[in-house]
């Protein structure tokens, strides 16, 4: 029955050509239909809940925004917001420089540091478990409304607004330095060191657990190859555990800039948040556009240089 | 009798200098030894530095705690450092109050958790589209979900609340109220609707991580059963919740605890559509913990307002807590299986 049908087909074709057209593309075509199915309460989403209101957010940040009970008044300025952002608003380049400066430091700090702490939890030993959920408490409880409170970035008038604070107490490096006699700018340094260090390590958690899951789908086998081969440990991390984990890393990068950019404790989205909240929407739409645009353009010169410099082009 | 002495002579200095090593049992032992050695140390200096930086980590939460159960003497008093001498429950009292615990729990769970359950639903099919099926413009929207997940909420923040205040797709009602010179108004600031219409269609907070991971799950099944499930006739709904869903156990707890806790700790999306202080879920009103206290207990600042905002932080916490400790033995062991690294 088979082979009577493409004789058939063959013998109706036209020019005697042996080759059936086909009217559609297989089976894979035909379930595409299904897809859009599935996908199509999410483009409605996309389009009215994300695309429109970039757009609108872009407008707004050229215009002055009035939000009156007959609806929305707006009113084209043209780059005032933008100029107001950054001449008479005394605060914003300062907040501006400090919140680009903590994310260019940041940003690599946390990410070597997940990848070297996800290789000590990766290896099989007693506490692993315990260690491993250790880690990823701080995604729950040192969220960003937590430590905002605790570093005293609320009216609690008692505690100093410093991250400092917090680290003062928790390791007494003033203390250790006054006993060895060193001076005291020393000691400052010291403990604005140990906070920035605690800062970082408590922005650590969900990348050391997609660093540890990443290196646990490195196959042993390449493991074996290394120890076989004569590797030491450190040309073992190199050459075997490094490459493999490339994408993993694109991924912890781009979790971690977002992370970094919307933290809770991030100075620069507070002011605008307080325009915000005063209804002044058009400035503090200007003032987050400029700073998104910086960090978007420091995300886009890092991923460039990654792609040209690291990423080995084999897939 | 000198040349052989001297041959032996010179073979003893040498091996005093450099030991035999072509015998394979000594070289065994000394090469297990220092193995045994070196991996004792590096077991303590892993340990060491883990609990170091594990102190680090934990610090918050246990300075937290001693801190909420102080009694007011030992703030002043310079021998307690953890443990407090007189346990007291006031602060947490204080903190009852001045959070307004039960309103705003309430409101927590309807409105954040309602939605977290909603994004996992409907970010799981949405995810199950694009992972099993090639679609013209399958290219445009894997390009879009990588840019939802890179724009952050508060680039967006603003129109989305003055969309809501006056609500109106593709204006529709604009044109209605203009052709009936009617002026109905759809305003879904203060209700929960602010939160579950964007869950709704997937793009609820961080909505784009979660349908990525469930992306990368989906493609790592395994595709006979659900080829079977085709051949054999079923639909698209029926080999999805027939198929991949029971299968997937494993993803759907990383994604439920990775959307709980975001929902729970959510601040930016609910200061904005909620104006009223009833309706404050929890993470809102305890950021203004400090007004809060003033107000309502007028306690300003000092040690009782420090307690009474750590016992807060804690109210904050325990229940995600809780329920972290109690899935954390499969979550721990689900984020090695779900495969989001490919």
């Amino acid at each position: 029955m088979y082979t009577e049908r493409g004789q058939n087909n063959m013998s109706k074709s036209n020019n005697g050509s042996a080759i059936k057209k086909k009217k559609h593309g297989g089976i894979v075509e035909l379930k595409s239909k299904y897809g859009y199915i599935c996908v199509s309460p999410w483009i409605f989403g996309l389009i009215v809940f994300f695309i429109l209101p970039i757009f609108q957010s872009f407008y707004f940040s050229f215009c002055d925004v009035v939000l009156t009970t007959g609806g929305l008044k707006t009113s084209f300025l043209l780059f005032e917001n933008f100029k107001y952002a950054f001449a008479e608003e005394p605060n914003f380049t300062d907040y501006l420089g400090m919140s680009v400066g903590k994310f260019a430091y940041s940003f690599p700090i946390i990410i070597i540091l997940s990848m070297i702490l996800a290789m000590l939890l990766d290896q099989k030993f007693k506490g692993r478990t315990f260690f491993r959920s250790l880690y990823f408490l701080p995604v729950i409880i040192a969220s960003g409304v937590i430590l905002g409170t605790i570093l005293g970035d609320t009216n609690v008038a008692s505690q100093s607004n410093t991250d400092a604070s917090v680290a003062s107490e928790m390791i007494n490096v003033g203390q250790i330095i006054e006993w060895a006699g060193l001076p005291d700018t020393i000691s400052m340094y010291f403990q604005s060191a140990v906070a920035g260090i605690m800062n970082l390590i408590w922005n650590c958690g969900i990348q050391i657990v997609l660093f540890i899951s990443g290196m646990q789908s490195i196959p042993d086998l390449y493991h074996e190859v290394a120890k076989v081969e004569g590797a030491t440990a450190w040309e073992e991390f190199w050459f075997v555990t490094f490459p493999s984990l490339s994408r993993v890393t694109v991924l912890v990068a781009i979790f971690t800039m977002v992370e970094l950019m919307t933290s809770q404790t991030d100075k620069v989205i507070k002011l605008a948040y307080t325009y915000m909240q005063s209804q002044s929407y058009g400035q503090s739409s200007a003032m987050l556009w400029i700073y998104f645009a910086i960090i978007g353009l420091i995300m886009a010169i890092v991923l460039l240089a990654y792609n040209q410099f690291c990423a080995k082009k084999w897939d | 009798m000198g040349l052989k002495g001297e041959i032996e002579m010179l073979q003893k200095v040498l091996d005093f200098i450099k030991p035999n090593n072509s015998d394979p049992s000594e070289f065994l032992k000394r090469y297990k030894a220092k193995k045994r050695i070196l991996g004792f140390l590096i077991a303590v200096f892993r340990i060491l530095v883990l609990s170091a930086i594990g102190y680090v980590v934990i610090y918050p939460m246990l300075s937290m705690i001693s801190v909420s159960f102080k009694s007011l003497a030992d703030f002043s008093d310079p021998s307690v450092l953890w443990i407090p001498k007189h346990f007291t429950l006031a602060h947490y009292e204080n903190a009852r109050i001045a959070l307004n615990l039960f309103t705003c729990f309430k409101n927590t769970i309807l409105y954040e958790v309602v939605a977290a359950v909603i994004e996992i639903i409907v970010c799981s099919f949405v995810a199950y589209g694009l992972a099993r099926f090639d679609f013209k413009g399958k290219n445009l929207l894997m390009f879009m979900l990588i840019l939802i997940i890179l724009v952050p909420d508060q680039m967006i923040i603003i129109p989305k609340v003055v969309n809501y205040s006056n609500l109106d797709f593709l204006g529709i009602l604009g044109l209605i109220n203009k052709l009936f010179d009617t002026s109905i108004r759809i305003n879904i600031l203060n209700t929960g609707l602010a939160f579950y219409l964007p869950s709704m269609f997937a793009v609820g907070l961080r909505s784009g991580i979660i349908i990525f991971i469930y992306t990368q799950f989906y493609k790592g099944l395994p595709k006979e059963l659900e080829e079977a499930a085709w051949i054999d006739g079923a639909g698209l709904f029926k080999t999805y919740t027939q198929i991949a869903l029971p299968s997937s156990g494993v993803v759907i707890t990383t994604v439920s605890i990775f959307a709980v806790i975001w929902h729970w700790n959510d601040y930016y999306l609910a200061v904005m559509y909620m104006n009223v202080t009833d309706k404050w879920p929890l993470a809102v009103r305890l950021s203004d913990i400090g007004n809060q206290l003033a107000i309502t207990l007028a306690i300003w600042g000092g040690d009782r307002g420090v307690a009474a905002t750590n016992a807060a932080c804690v109210f904050f916490v325990l229940p995600v807590l809780i329920m972290y400790i109690f899935l954390q033995r499969r979550f721990v062991k689900s984020i090695d299986r779900v495969g989001i690294t490919g």
